[in-house]
């Protein structure tokens, strides 16, 4: 059986966003697919291999008896910066797009470019 | 003793100080800069070369607790290379108008990048890396502002960041079964683990990953669109198909060699190599547009080093990490010299282009130079490199492939070289600029001599011994001849009046039919090493 915990949810979480890249012809949806595939990735890193009852790795910890491993949150704040630098570009792009293109469908856009060529 | 962290980070903060100078002193520095560097990482080389691997821990960690950089032969020799056509490159665009001082921050950032995907020894550091890189190319491809520029480095640059995301994911896996992310570390660590089959997931999202950043068979499709785009300028494209695309290999390589006492999967990736080298061909026939043409070579080039690396043969596979150096040299000054003809003749359309070799004779030369490097004529750099693979599969049905490669490759480049020859309909020839000239004349001239030091070259840069020998490289070269002559026939009877692969460019793929191939490749890897472990 499997058990709802951090883990399994987070997989989840990455094939709803894997499946919006695929079905969603919007790019603004395929943005924010990928901003829940990074969401995911987060709460894996964070949820995986965590013992319940530990306590991040913040502060004072010499009197707690389980501290969280520290690398998978260490690494994970510099994905979290990376994420938004990432979104913030891709929307950036998106709008510059639109103004071009005047249109959110991938399709469309794709169809645009080539008569340009 | 030597810093290897500084030759990560100077390229970077002298592309940001370069700032505060004018534009005419920066190009001269930069020149400078760059030779500097050259010779400092040449030190290095031979420092690695005398010694040994050298090992850095940033921040005095002890080892594999932070981040690492080693430098051993294989990645000294690459940092060599990527500098070297830095190099090349800054001095090409000395008197282009478009080289300004943002140009060449995100230039060196480049540089920077690149050298420290080839130093790193950390995984999450190559992640970071990668995406800094992504991030960095998606301005330059778009550095001139043309209409469609914006599609294509969108495209570029979420297909990519999908990929990395995929690779973070198994990156996640992977620490949560061995609890280390440095690849030598993870070489011991692999040792202890019984039972192959935990390591499947991480294994195979991180694979999809690389096989796309390395553009393989069916998860190239973004790469024609970002190297060959118009907006880009021609060293970007150069750099893009002769160095970055190279990095995606040496991340493929490493985790192989990480992962090879658990999973091989070598046997698959040399199919896969075979299949992409035969569509990158095809494609790369159905082409109109000088840049793409030369695109899709460099993906089929890369099905042919892919072969060579996994054919688990000494001899396959420094022919392999030979002909990746060797395509870094020629594919770039294919690209400058069609950046040069572009701008002189002002059309794409390789039917509209005649008579090069009469008009540009410079240009006319290196682009010949260079052909005869990737269609491995007698002599020249690429007959070596793909001896070194050929003879490494000898005896199997990849000898007979390799062979039907090349010719593919020669019928490709005879369509390419009709632009030299007719007539220009211009009278004097173009004055070009000196200095691109001679950049493209020294880089072609390179072609020739590994070409003719080709085992020497080798015996320098990994440090292994091997002979050519005379009889069957001659014949090989038989074996050339009777390809020039096959393909000259396919061209003309086939090509030369209609181009009947034409209808193959009006499938193109569009962002969620790209995503869906990433996403039934990782499908097909799970699959597979279910199946075969």
């Amino acid at each position: 059986m499997i058990t709802i915990n951090g883990e399994t949810i987070s997989i989840v979480l990455f094939f709803v966003g894997v499946y919006g890249l695929i079905a969603r012809r919007n790019i603004i949806k395929s943005i924010m697919s990928i901003s829940i595939m990074q969401v995911a990735i987060i709460l894996y890193f964070i949820s995986a291999n965590t013992a319940p009852g530990s306590v991040p790795p913040i502060g004072d910890v010499a009197q707690t008896l389980q501290v969280a491993d520290p690398l998978p949150q260490a690494l994970m704040i510099t994905d979290i910066v990376i994420g938004i630098g990432v979104t913030a570009a891709g929307l950036t792009m998106f709008i510059h797009l639109y103004h071009r293109y005047g249109s959110t469908n991938w399709q469309k856009v794709m169809k645009k470019r080539n008569h340009h060529d | 003793m030597i810093n290897l962290h500084w030759v990560i980070l100077l390229p970077i903060i002298f592309g940001t100080i370069a700032k505060l100078i004018s534009i005419k002193t920066t190009k001269k520095i930069m020149i400078l800069f760059q030779a500097a560097l050259v010779i400092w990482v040449t030190l290095i080389f031979v420092e690695v070369r005398k010694n040994g691997t050298i090992l850095e821990n940033v921040g005095s960690w002890p080892d594999t607790f932070g981040i690492t950089l080693r430098a051993d032969l294989l990645a000294s020799a690459m940092v060599l290379l990527t500098c070297f056509l830095f190099l090349a490159m800054v001095i090409f665009v000395h008197n282009k108008h478009y080289a300004d001082h943002l140009f060449f921050f995100l230039f060196l950032s480049l540089e920077s990048l690149i050298i420290g995907i080839f130093l790193s020894n950390d995984l999450f550091n190559i992640f970071v890396l990668i995406e800094a890189a992504t991030l960095i190319i998606t301005i330059l491809i778009m550095y001139k502002k043309t209409n469609i520029a914006i599609y294509d480095g969108l495209m570029y640059f979420l297909i990519n960041v999908v990929a990395m995301s995929f690779f973070l994911m198994g990156l996640g896996m992977l620490y949560k079964k061995i609890g280390v992310l440095d690849f030598y570390a993870l070489k011991t660590a692999f040792s202890q683990v019984k039972d192959p089959q935990s390591l499947i997931l991480p294994y195979a999202f991180m694979i999809t990953a690389v096989s796309l950043k390395a553009a393989l068979m069916p998860l190239f499709s973004w790469l024609p669109k970002a190297h060959g785009t118009p907006s880009a300028p021609s060293v970007v494209s150069a750099i893009l198909s002769g160095l970055y695309v190279k990095t995606g290999i040496y991340v493929f390589l490493r985790l192989q060699i990480a992962f090879s006492p658990l999973i091989d999967t070598s046997e698959l990736f040399v199919i896969l190599g075979f299949v992409t080298a035969i569509a990158g061909l095809m494609l790369a026939l159905a082409q109109k547009d000088i840049k793409l043409l030369l695109a899709y070579s460099t993906v089929s080039q890369i099905g042919v080093i892919m072969i060579g690396i996994n054919l688990n043969n000494p001899m396959a596979y420094w022919g392999g990490l030979y002909h990746l150096i060797n395509h870094a040299i020629f594919k770039s000054t294919l690209f400058l010299t069609a950046g040069m003809i572009i701008s002189e003749y002002k059309t794409r359309n390789i039917d509209e282009v005649k008579g090069v070799f009469e008009h540009m004779p410079a240009v006319g030369i290196a682009t010949i130079l260079s052909i005869l490097g990737i269609i491995g004529a007698p002599l020249f750099n690429g007959s070596i490199s793909k001896y070194l693979i050929a003879s490494g599969s000898s005896g199997t049905w990849i000898e007979y492939g390799l062979i039907l490669i090349n010719l593919g490759t020669i019928v490709v480049f005879i369509k390419y070289g009709q632009l030299l020859f007719g007539s220009s309909g211009k009278k004097e020839t173009a004055d070009s600029d000196i200095l691109e000239k001679a950049v493209v004349l020294t880089l072609s001239t390179l072609c020739f001599l590994g070409g003719i030091f080709g085992s020497e070259l080798i015996a320098i840069l990994f440090n292994v011994k091997l002979t050519v020998d005379r009889l069957s490289y001659g014949i090989k070269m038989l074996l050339f001849i009777g390809s020039i002559f096959l393909g000259t026939l396919i061209y003309r009877g086939l090509f030369k009046k209609t181009n009947r692969l034409a209808f193959i460019t009006s499938f193109e793929l569009g962002f969620n039919e790209i995503c869906l191939s990433i996403t039934l490749f990782f499908a097909f890897m799970v699959a597979y090493l279910k199946l075969t472990l």
